[in-house]
């Protein structure tokens, strides 16, 4: 930015900011009514009008006067033609006939409910009141998008990297990784499920081309190529000393368990290499003998020694002529790694190798408690108390023999011909079935010929593989794999809303629900209509619900939405957090992701998410938040005694990407509550923000302290009033989500005062504050799911569905299984319109 | 020099059994092999662009003096030994990455957006993202046809990042500096594997007849599709027939590649393995990527590159420069001495960085001399002050001798605070002779640069 003089321009604008961000955004409910009315209910009409159907609004009802002049009482002073405050001119809107700027009375409607508006400081009317206006607006609004309905329209989306992963392996049954293969995805209010930032460049459509080679090749298994070595890296900051997988044995130390596919039968190598010093290059703990194992699927393969005692023998000094003794132990500090390699025989397929110390002692380390000392410093030196660790395990082909019988191979060649007479026959039979899986509907006959072109080609040149992998190739680039095709029918006309076909319903909901293509059984209930009948429908949602691919939603919904995704990106500084290491990011990762699965696996309500009494976690876990009695590193659920942490805001996770590498940042969780819970997001900051001073005599002070600054100056209070105090009420969570009472020395302040004069203290008090508006959460995370299931950002004309699917959702307390089935209830999910005519020149959408 | 197997490494070959496994390229060695560019009197020209995110602290950037006398300022001295191949540049703006009445903040997204283009990108967070066609991009199209890869784009840091860019601002415009045109943003690969991929197909073979029979197969395959695509557009509305239309272009645009692959094909392909994915550390990610930079010049498999060290608004933390904290926090320095102290630390160590890729440059030959001589790398950011946001005043380098056409050893100061840094591009486009008349707001080019 250019330095440039502050005028006019930032008082107009500071206006604007205290206008706009205004007061903090709840209430506790009034005492005779424990819970508010949800947001579009119908609420009580006011006495004076008949209570008669509360669908129309006619010119002459006495309740659109009454809240006419609630407006002019509260509201025309700003918002008028004159001052066309936030481009608002409500003395000129119709309050009787909203339909035609509902854009601007859904945005009123936010305000009321967020009690944002009025700001702080003007008259504002009574609670009743902004629940009544509120109430009617939205009554007026539902009918007039019900007598003009817009489902809007996603662009064409292209599947992204996730999507596109699984498709991969419900099509082929082949796992691949592909973060290798393709690049990351562009994300768009919030998603990378986002229609419109999906683009396809050169770059991108190579990767697909040589995409569908590799995975032809693996899911076939090609004896004429070479799969790679793999190398599989341990990270530095990785304590190695428990059993470390559910897949390792019990009395296992260290090591992984590698889930590898082996594309073809053959001789297999495997390398370990072990983690040196940084001082010597010494390989470290070479001094006490090891014992190493290799299984494959728990079978034992191989059994290593390395490392033996030294006693009375000294260390090898670089700068010395040294004795035979010193020599030979240095010589192992370099190499004894060299003797970690092994061969042996594997099928083709899936397998699980494990490599691991064997553990010296089962003695429970006692009285020695938990390393103080980060993980790291350990690499240092190599001294006699080090323990042994691995740095990398690789694997790679040796000699191959031919193709096994893997589960891709099964799945793909679903007919083997058993002369050449019934090579065609079977060849067709298998490409349309891949193409019916693939472009998720029926092929044409068209369609089927192409594919069928491709095999004859290569099946000439070679073999009847050969073709069958040609054709497969094709399909993996072809725009109706890549592309969710949903086309308008002949003839649409702009404007008009349309339902979609059978088979885009059913993909919308795969991709919805498993971040994937659909399954056979909701195939073939697509094109026998059955998802057209809301009982089928009903059934289909639920049967995807209780299938394990539902975890995808959670995972790739979960993630972006709670930001869970920047866990592993987060670097805490490690002078100040010595004990973070990654066996706790991985906990702490691994606790919220079974969490928020077992919340939708058990069809809890949604609530839950913010007052669940319970986690998941492993002995590491335990120790950062201080629970006792939990052993051994693998994850199970406990029920917390105190109320300090419960549901998401107690969660490590949220605590660590909410904060910067040296310190929380209440700015960023307050923040984040607006965003995600109360579904009130804060303004953009304005332009010309100075700088936080945040050097020098400022870490003597709290961080609290520190963000008085925001308080002295009018133009950061209007927002930052919002935002501190909810992150103050979690500042008892450090940057790494430990519990804590003091900043360097000083008791933690955690209370906070809303500007509308609600105090709480600590985070069970905000807790409760939040639960209290549980309707405006469940709308919030309404929003934000539709926001995922359709693939667009929000429009102003989805409000009516978004208040629709809360109000269904109410009578079993807001379950997920209900909030999804309104979902996909919704118009939006169901239709599409077109803006525009399009030209049809034959046929139509395919269906 | 022939590509042979006794220039493989002892270490390349693991004994067990009697077989072989192959290490990676990771363990460092490009085997020579033979230039595949004929000599010419002059050597052919290079171009690239490295951009680095969050501004340079600028007061230990700036070299004192001017001219050929100037003297290396403390984040450059790394830098020294190639001070005949270097030309650092002070004064350039780019205006257009200034915020526009009402705009906010955003100089995180305008700044790399506006580099390579020289315009305003339009604020939006998701559906109509624009720009304009980066200077990088102008010379892909032109040049496209004569290497297998018209253009590499490269990256530390992975796009796949929740939620933390600019407000208002989609986080595809601080993903990358390049755009092929003004409403699309190309994807930045940071994973090495995939960029090895892509420089050379999946196949490990470098037999020609294999080579040869996938791109037959490989073009029938794009022909074919797009009849898929010319019948599904019918059926689509206005906006989506536009998406499927960059797909028709991307499939051109291989179509395009392979014409050329199979006209080298020729030629032998140097017998590397792929590197197995990202590595643990920052200072092996960049080596590897800037190795990978060579060999690509080296066997003439593209002549342009952009690569973005890390995203703008990167919280990087580089250890081994001996800084704790994260790199853009520590941008707001506020004249905290501490604070520009460790951001210059960090700096300093990116030269460092940036040496090793320099060194690597001029020990590789390349027709008469070696690359260094032939290339011209620019090594800049989109923002100045790291703290203010400026984006005049842009911390620029130029590296390399453009093939006899670029004068190093100067220190070139720009005082009237109106040469856009889009006069630069312009320059080196004519340099690599791409015809171009405008590119944004540049008004012409430096004549300063030649002067041989």
């Amino acid at each position: 930015m250019k330095p440039t003089m502050l005028g006019v321009r930032r008082a107009c604008f500071v206006a604007a900011c205290i206008a706009l961000g205004g007061a903090a955004c709840w209430r506790l409910q009034a005492a005779d009514s424990l819970v508010a009315p949800a947001p579009g209910s119908r609420a009580a009409v006011p006495a004076s009008t008949a209570p008669a159907a509360m669908q129309t609004v006619s010119p002459a009802s006495s309740a659109g006067a009454d809240y006419r002049a609630v407006l002019d009482t509260y509201c025309v002073k700003c918002h008028n033609a004159r001052l066309k405050t936030a481009g608002l001119e409500l003395d000129q809107l119709d309050i009787t006939h909203v339909g035609p700027h509902a854009d601007k009375w859904e945005k009123v409607v936010q305000k009321l409910r967020a009690r944002t508006m009025p700001p702080a400081l003007n008259a504002r009317p009574d609670e009743s009141t902004y629940d009544r206006l509120a109430a009617w607006l939205e009554g007026a609004l539902d009918t007039a998008a019900a007598a003009s309905p817009n489902p809007g329209s996603p662009t064409l989306h292209r599947l992204n990297r996730v999507e596109y992963t699984n498709a991969i392996r419900d099509v082929l049954a082949l796992d691949i990784d592909g973060s290798s293969l393709l690049p990351p995805d562009a994300t768009a209010n919030g998603f990378d499920n986002n229609g419109d930032v999906l683009s396809i460049s050169p770059l991108l459509m190579e990767q697909y081309m040589m995409a569908a080679r590799e995975i032809s090749r693996l899911a076939l298994g090609d004896p004429t190529y070479t799969p790679y070595v793999d190398t599989y890296r341990f990270s530095r900051d990785t304590w190695q000393v428990d059993r470390m997988s559910e897949d390792l044995p019990f009395g296992s130390r260290g090591g992984m368990a590698i889930h590898r596919y082996f594309s073809l039968d053959g001789e297999y190598g495997l390398k370990i290499r072990l983690a040196r010093a940084l001082n010597d290059r010494g390989i470290r703990g070479i001094s006490r003998p090891e014992r190493i194992q290799v299984r494959l699927d728990q079978e034992l393969v191989k059994e290593f020694t390395v490392g033996r005692s030294f006693e009375n023998e000294g260390k090898y000094d670089l700068y010395k002529p040294q004795g035979e003794a010193a020599v030979e132990r240095r010589h192992l500090e370099e190499s004894a790694d060299d003797a970690l390699t092994v061969t042996f025989p594997v099928k083709a397929g899936n397998h699980t190798v494990g490599v691991f110390f064997v553990e010296n002692t089962l003695a429970l380390y006692e009285g020695l408690g938990p390393p103080r000392f980060p993980v790291r410093s350990q690499a240092n030196t190599n001294d006699d108390a080090n323990q042994m660790q691995m740095e990398s395990i690789q694997i790679g082909p040796v000699a191959s023999g031919g193709t096994g019988n893997t589960d891709s191979r099964r799945q793909i060649l679903a007919c083997r011909p058993a002369n050449a007479a019934l090579e065609e026959p079977c060849a067709k039979t298998i490409l349309s079935g891949l193409a019916r899986r693939a472009y998720r509907r029926t092929p044409t006959d068209s369609e089927v010929a192409t594919l069928m072109s491709f095999y004859r080609r290569a099946r000439e040149a070679g073999d009847f593989e050969a073709g069958i992998a040609s054709g497969l190739r094709r399909v993996l680039v072809s725009p109706q794999f890549i592309f969710r095709v949903e086309g308008d029918p002949v003839n649409v006309k702009p404007g008009v809303p349309y339902p979609l076909s059978n088979s885009e319903l059913a993909s919308r909901l795969s991709f919805f629900l498993w971040s994937s293509v659909p399954d056979p059984e909701l195939l073939d209930a697509a094109e026998r209509g059955r998802l057209r009948d809301p009982k089928g429908l009903e059934q289909q949602v639920r049967r995807m619900l209780r299938d394990g691919r539902s975890s995808e939603l959670m995972r790739n919904f979960g993630g972006q939405w709670l930001l869970l995704r920047n866990v592993r990106y987060a670097t805490p500084d490690p002078d100040r957090f010595p004990e973070f290491d990654d066996n706790l990011r991985e906990a702490l990762q691994r606790e919220t992701e079974l969490f928020l699965e077992n919340v939708l696996r058990d069809d809890r309500p949604v609530t839950e998410l913010l007052s669940a009494n319970y986690t998941f976690m492993n002995e590491r876990l335990a120790r950062h938040y201080g629970i006792p009695n939990v052993y051994g590193t693998q994850y199970r659920r406990v029920t917390l005694r105190d109320d300090r942490r419960a549901g998401l805001l107690g969660m490590g996770a949220i605590q660590l990407v909410t904060s910067q590498a040296t310190r929380t940042s209440p700015v960023l969780r307050g923040k984040w509550v607006l965003e995600n819970i109360l579904g009130t997001p804060p303004p953009a900051p304005p332009a010309n923000v100075p700088p936080f001073p945040d050097g020098g005599d400022m870490t003597k002070l709290s961080v609290r302290e520190r963000m008085e600054m925001h308080r002295k100056n009018p133009a950061c209070a209007s927002c930052h009033q919002m935002m501190d105090p909810l992150g103050f009420a979690l500042e008892n969570f450090d940057a790494v989500g430990k519990w804590r009472d003091l900043e360097e020395g000083k008791p933690i302040d955690a209370s906070g005062q809303t500007p509308d004069g609600h105090a709480f203290n600590g985070p069970a008090e905000l807790r409760q504050l939040v639960v209290a508006r549980q309707e405006q959460f469940v709308a919030a995370l309404t929003s934000k799911l539709m926001t995922y299931a359709l693939g667009r950002g929000l429009e102003y004309y989805d409000a009516p569905a978004v208040r629709k699917i809360v109000r269904d959702a109410a009578p079993s307390q807001y379950r997920w299984s209900a909030i999804v089935l309104g979902i996909v209830r919704s118009l939006p999910f169901q239709q599409r319109m077109s803006s525009e005519a399009t030209q049809q020149l034959a046929g139509g959408r395919l269906d | 020099m022939m590509i042979t197997r006794k220039h493989l490494p002892r270490r390349t070959f693991l004994r067990g059994a009697g077989a072989t496994l192959a290490l990676p390229l990771l363990e460092g060695m490009i085997p020579a092999f033979t230039p595949i560019v004929k000599t010419a009197a002059k050597g052919i020209p290079r171009l690239g662009y490295i951009y680095s995110p969050n501004g340079m602290m600028m007061q230990n950037w700036t070299p004192t003096g001017e001219g050929a006398t100037y003297e290396f300022s403390s984040t450059l001295s790394p830098l020294a030994p190639y001070r005949d191949r270097l030309t650092v540049l002070t004064g350039l703006n780019s205006e257009e990455a200034n915020a526009r009445p009402g705009e906010g903040v955003g100089d995180h997204s305008r700044g790399p957006g506006a580099f390579l283009t020289g315009v305003h990108i339009k604020k939006t967070e998701g559906k109509d993202l624009q720009a304009g066609v980066s200077a990088d991009q102008l010379a892909a199209r032109h040049l496209g046809g004569q290497t297998q890869l018209s253009s590499m784009q490269l990256a530390l840091q992975s796009g796949d990042f929740a939620g933390a860019c600019d407000f208002g601002y989609s986080c595809a415009y601080s993903d990358t500096v390049s755009w092929s045109d003004p409403y699309t943003p190309l994807p930045m690969e940071n994973n090495p594997r995939a960029v090895f991929r892509r420089m050379f197909g999946v196949s490990d073979s470098t037999d020609p007849r294999v080579r040869a029979a996938q791109f037959d197969e490989d073009r029938s395959i794009l022909d074919s599709v797009t009849q898929d695509v010319s019948a599904l557009q019918k059926t689509l509305g206005a906006r989506d027939r536009v998406k499927l239309t960059q797909y028709l272009e991307a499939v051109r645009d291989i179509e395009l590649r392979i014409k050329v692959a199979e006209a080298q094909s020729s030629r032998g392909l140097p017998d590397v393995h792929q590197p197995p994915g990202i590595p643990a550390t920052f200072e092996e990610h960049i080596g590897l990527m800037y190795d990978l930079l060579t060999l690509a010049f080296q066997i003439d498999l593209t002549r342009v590159f952009t690569f973005m060290i890390a995203r703008e608004l990167s919280l990087f933390v580089y250890p081994l420069s001996g800084v704790r904290e994260a790199h853009h926090s520590l941008t707001h320095y506020q004249n905290d001495p501490v604070k520009i102290a460790k951001v210059s630390m960090i700096n300093q160590y990116h030269m460092k960085m940036f040496a090793t890729f320099l060194e690597r440059l001029k020990n590789t030959p390349d027709g008469e001399s070696n690359l260094l001589d032939n290339v011209m790398i620019v090594y800049g950011c989109g923002i100045s002050d790291g703290d203010r946001h400026y984006h005049n005043n842009l911390p620029i380098l130029l590296t390399g001798g453009g093939a006899g056409q670029i004068k190093g050893g100067r220190h070139l100061l720009y005082p009237d605070d109106k040469t856009p840094v889009a006069n630069l591009h312009m320059t080196l486009l004519q340099k690599m002779s791409v015809p171009a008349e405008q590119l944004g707001d540049s008004t012409g080019t430096l004549q300063e640069l030649s002067g041989i």
